[in-house]
């Protein structure tokens, strides 16, 4: 079976302290919950989710989504989006099944990226390594107005989107439409019969969620 | 601008009047809005893009002429249970909407699931077909048996039968489109404003993945107005029938094998491997896409194997299981029809080679077997269930039925077998009677029934007026009961009745 990988990168910088990381956490339970019941996702989506503050960490492996438990997550320290963006890398060398003549790979993994500040570290050898590989439909999200949006364009030039603020209400639709989207992906997957076209299977975002 | 809770009503474009209470954050998918009725009996569904002319007056045709020609004549209430069909059509400005009965209280979970919070949610049918979902995150009392899965094909087989006989074609079928309850063993054909209608164009829509024809996967990377594309029509709602049946009755995909068409792209892969190169997995004579049992290990994720692996080994649950008829057809829709659209069987045969394969499954002996019943195979020795291997211990008889031909009698090739529980009706005794929604009240009555006691089989008649022992040329009048031996030939009811020869096996 094809697996669809998801990964969840999450910023746990100090600014994200409160409600922000609050709601994010309360979004991601939100979005197992109503994965868990589409019978479609069920099936095939995996998830894993890593943070970035002052290190980079996969916080949750590539899980199935029976089987995926809520980490604790807590921010504080800075943000090394650079090394976020090797890490999940090369947890999709690890993780990630390519196809083989004897077995059939994993889908190509969508990634989710969250952020809400600028980075600390370098962040272009992670760009170029994140760039060299084929993703799924990827998006990045500048959550309130500290984010550097012209350098997420540099990582997912797809699809970058803009939440107002960070708080309860509008992370909370952003986890909304991130379900729907790993939801539509995972029911239509191959449906455009091309590799690229991913991005329009999304659904439209609600109006929380600007798209940049 | 209406809050949570507030009723609004509409009025339709025939001018009646409809409630719907409105809520924020309405039932949606990926076209409609979806509201409820206050007493919750139907639904309001709102187009999220305007429709044009060309739309209004597909759903048009489908509310009137369509609806009124399959629900309105005699027995038309049947298909209600098999259809949720819209009934009307709803304009607010430049919102369109229709008006759809409600969704059977049976179609949603009583249980649902001992590990996921899914009670009350839809039994939509693809929480069925994949048996991790069956017989692992489903709770045991949500599932059914063997039995349930046959009885749901063929209500499908026969919701395709009637639109087709009206012209119309589902154009998405699949498990998302299909509710089904195997407790009570119905199902219903959903998303109705789909429809295909002659002479109107089509909905933007080319189908669900695992039930989309080879021909237009072959052709979707075309444009629309390519005259080689492929768009959905009556015969590929006849693939996605066969996916939909081979994949309830053996919860597997029949073209999902083993054969990587490219190794570098899984998209590409996959519309290869489901279009124009589509091979079914049980091909007899090209087996480049059939997998074994260490294939299914190296492929699913470990902890699913215990409910994959049964299904998924072919050499022990082949679809030879499910008997000659429909064998018969899964090689002309999967080998013969796969590329060749038009040799497909069509729904009426679906319904027949289900209905004749029923009368040949027999009850598993084992109380414990999760299925219950299997498909008695008359080229084994020694019966037993292909799922638990439990023996089936006791003589069973087997009527051959046979037509009445002048003097003399033929036989039908149908068989029925006998276990406690058989029983025997109109559309076995008499030729004209086919066993489908226009049978009467009386012709559901069962002519006939069996019993096993102190090791021999009766059949003891209860209404037939004509049944009689040809042999002896004895009549068996209603009430009394004839003892099943080798050879025994019955005619069942009046003179042009069908006759049965019963041979007993597994003395
Ligand atoms: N007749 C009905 N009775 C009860 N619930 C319904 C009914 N019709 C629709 N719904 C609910 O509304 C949701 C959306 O409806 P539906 O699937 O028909 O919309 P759609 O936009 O056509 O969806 P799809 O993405 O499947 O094309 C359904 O998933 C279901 O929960």
């Amino acid at each position: 079976m094809r697996r669809l990988p998801v990964y969840l990168l999450v910023d746990v910088s100090g600014s994200m302290h409160g409600e922000p990381i609050e709601s994010v956490k309360n979004g991601l339970q939100l979005l197992v919950a109503a994965l868990r019941k589409d019978p479609q996702a069920l099936e095939t989506a995996y998830l894993s989710v890593i943070t970035f503050g002052s290190s980079a960490q996969q916080i949750v492996p590539l899980t199935e989504l029976s089987a995926f438990n809520m980490p604790e997550i807590s921010a504080g320290g800075c943000t090394v989006l650079g090394e976020a963006l090797q890490l999940v890398c090369k947890c999709r060398e690890n993780e990630v099944t390519k196809t083989t003549a004897e077995q059939k790979g994993d889908w190509r993994p969508m990634v989710f990226i969250l952020t809400d500040g600028v980075p600390t570290d370098d962040p272009q050898p992670g760009i170029d390594k994140f760039r060299s590989m084929k993703w799924g439909a990827s998006v990045s999200c500048a959550a309130g107005p500290g984010a550097d949006k012209a350098l997420l364009d540099k990582i997912t030039p797809e699809c970058v989107v803009e939440l107002a603020s960070a708080d309860q209400s509008t992370l909370s639709a952003f986890f909304k439409w991130v379900t729907a989207s790993i939801v539509s992906t995972s029911k239509s997957i191959n449906e455009s019969g091309t590799s690229t076209g991913s991005m329009d299977q999304l659904p439209p975002p609600p109006p929380e969620v600007q798209i940049v | 601008m209406a809050k949570n809770g507030d009723k609004v009503t509409v009025r339709s474009v025939s001018g009646k009047t409809y409630e719907y209470i409105w809520k924020d954050t309405p039932s949606s998918g990926a076209m409609k809005d979806v509201y409820f009725s206050p007493d919750k009996s139907y639904v309001v569904a709102f187009f999220k893009d305007p429709q044009d002319a060309n739309a209004i007056d597909r759903l048009q045709n489908l509310v009137g002429t369509y609806r009124q020609g399959i629900f309105g004549g005699p027995g038309g209430d049947y298909w209600k249970k098999i259809y949720c069909w819209p009934t009307d059509i709803v304009r607010e400005g430049n919102k369109v909407a229709i008006i759809v009965p409600a969704y059977h209280k049976e179609f949603f979970f009583t249980y649902g699931s001992k590990t996921l919070d899914i009670k009350s949610g839809e039994k939509e049918g693809k929480w069925f077909t994949n048996p991790w979902h069956r017989y692992c995150n489903l709770d045991a009392r949500e599932v059914g048996d063997w039995h349930s899965y046959f009885d749901i094909c063929l209500l499908l087989a026969r919701g395709v039968r009637r639109m087709h006989m009206a012209g119309l074609a589902h154009s998405d079928l699949s498990y998302k489109n299909v509710l089904v309850d195997p407790v009570s063993h119905s199902a219903a054909i959903i998303d109705i404003d789909g429809l295909v209608v002659p002479g109107k164009y089509p909905l933007d829509v080319t189908g669900t993945p695992d039930f989309i024809a080879p021909e237009v996967y072959a052709t979707m990377h075309l444009p629309k107005s390519d005259p080689n594309r492929k768009l959905p029509n009556g015969n590929t709602d006849l693939h996605a029938l066969a996916v939909l049946i081979y994949m309830y009755l053996l919860c597997r995909h029949p073209l999902e094998g083993k054969k990587i068409w490219d190794v570098e792209d899984e998209q590409h892969d996959k519309t290869l491997a489901f279009g124009e190169k589509a091979v079914f997995i049980e091909d007899p004579t090209n087996k480049i896409n059939r997998y074994n049992v260490d294939w299914v290990r190296n492929n699913q994720p470990k902890s699913r194997l215990p409910y994959m692996l049964p299904w998924m080994d072919l050499d022990k649950l082949p679809y030879t299981i499910l008997g000659p008829y429909l064998k018969d057809l899964f090689d002309r829709a999967f080998i013969q029809g796969l590329h060749n659209p038009s040799m497909r069987p069509k729904a009426f045969e679906w319904e027949d080679g289900l209905i004749q394969t029923m009368d040949l499954m027999i009850p598993c002996q084992n109380p414990n077997c999760k299925q219950k019943w299997f498909v008695f195979d008359n080229s084994a020795s020694n019966p037993k269930c292909p799922f638990c291997g439990t023996p089936y211990k006791i003589p069973l008889p087997v009527l051959n039925l046979y037509n009445k031909a002048n003097t003399s009698y033929k036989p039908t090739g149908m068989r029925v077998m006998v276990y406690n529980g058989t029983r025997l009706y109109q559309w076995h005794a008499n030729p004209r009677v086919a066993r489908n929604e226009k049978l009467t009240g009386e012709q559901k009555k069962s002519l006939a029934c069996f019993q096993f006691h102190q090791g021999k089989w009766y059949l003891r008649n209860e209404r037939a007026k004509g049944m009689t022992d040809l042999q002896t040329k004895q009549s068996i009048p209603a009430g009394s009961i004839v003892e099943l031996k080798d050879g025994v030939q019955i005619r069942l009811d009046d003179e042009n009745s069908r006759m049965i020869y019963v041979q007993m096996v597994n003395k």
